[in-house]
């Protein structure tokens, strides 16, 4: 019983520690540290992110994307000149697809959606 | 600025400051900083850890927090759950520099000499302690102050328990001697008639 009694009261020496003179300073470095973690981390996905960027860029250059695009242009008017031949009631559809709109309109979307899918991972990480 | 928003959680309890930490609220967890900052750095200094030392284990083991609070489930408190970490890192770092080795082979042979405590004299724990070996201190102060079981702090210490065990038991008895030489008088009586 003594023996409990005994490491009861150990435990409460243990427990009462005094705050040390420079607690509030101590804190401040370890806020200090996990702001520097913080922004290093930012910055890590900043550059990997403008690095990225920089290779897409780069791919969709090699790739002929522009060309492609315009391409998918003459098609997307052939196709709405076709189909108003085809029907006269099919105003509408001609112009959906007229100027290869639709294309841009599609690019713009999954850029958007790309951004958006970016913004959640990042706020994740 | 580090300390600015410092008013606006002061008022908030630990559990609440933790669940605005996990959310990577810094400015939160600085402020549970504050509060247990000692008492981390403190626990370390009882187990032998230098004073720039023991700051620095005790930085690393909060920043460990931070990364983990998420783990940080409230059954015990969180100072509790950082000091166990802290215990952990130093440990760690004894290892890395090769000293833990070195202490835990010191132990028994070259124990330094209990002098007999006064029951009147108000002597602090941190005097107490250091009475103790280096083995012994660890040992106690892992499973009072940093509140590991025995068979954690075997683990962390790479001992086999029993061998935990023998240490604790032998710190308290010197403790005991130190801190209320009654009790111990009235154990050896109690054995002396038993």
């Amino acid at each position: 019983m003594a023996e409990l009694d005994f490491e009861r009261r150990l435990e409460r020496l243990f427990a009462e520690l005094p705050e040390l003179p420079d607690a509030v300073a101590f804190a401040e470095r370890v806020e200090r540290r996990l702001d520097r973690g913080w922004t290093a981390r930012r910055w890590l996905i900043g550059a990997a992110g403008v690095v990225g960027g920089v290779i897409g860029a780069s791919q969709l250059m090699v790739s002929n994307v522009f060309q492609r695009v315009e391409t998918a242009e003459d098609s997307a008017r052939f196709l709405s000149t076709s189909v108003s031949h085809l029907s006269t009631s099919a105003d509408w559809m001609a112009a959906l697809t007229s100027g290869g709109a639709v294309v841009w309109v599609a690019a713009g979307l999954a850029v958007i959606m790309m951004g958006f899918v970016l913004t959640r991972v990042i706020g994740e990480i | 600025m580090p300390g600015s928003g410092h008013s606006r959680f002061a008022s908030l309890h630990d559990v609440e400051l933790c669940a605005y930490s996990a959310t990577g609220e810094r400015r939160a967890f600085g402020e549970l900083v504050r509060r247990h900052g000692s008492a981390v750095r403190g626990v370390l200094r009882r187990m032998g850890a230098q004073g720039a030392e023991a700051d620095d284990v005790a930085q690393d083991a909060f920043l460990t927090a931070f990364e983990r609070i998420a783990e940080f489930r409230g059954e015990g408190t969180f100072a509790a759950w950082v000091k166990k970490i802290a215990a952990r890192l130093y440990l760690r770092r004894l290892q890395r520099d090769r000293k833990l080795g070195a202490l835990t082979a010191e132990a028994i042979e070259d124990e330094p000499e209990t002098p007999r405590g006064d029951a009147d004299a108000a002597i602090d724990l941190e005097e107490a302690l250091k009475v103790l070996s280096a083995t012994e201190r660890l040992c106690v102060t892992m499973c009072f102050g940093a509140g590991l079981s025995h068979t954690e702090a075997a683990e962390a210490l790479n001992l086999p328990l029993g061998t935990v065990k023998s240490h604790v038991k032998r710190g308290l008895e010197k403790l005991r001697a130190r801190l209320a030489p009654e009790d111990g008088a009235v154990l050896e009586g109690r054995r002396g008639n038993g």
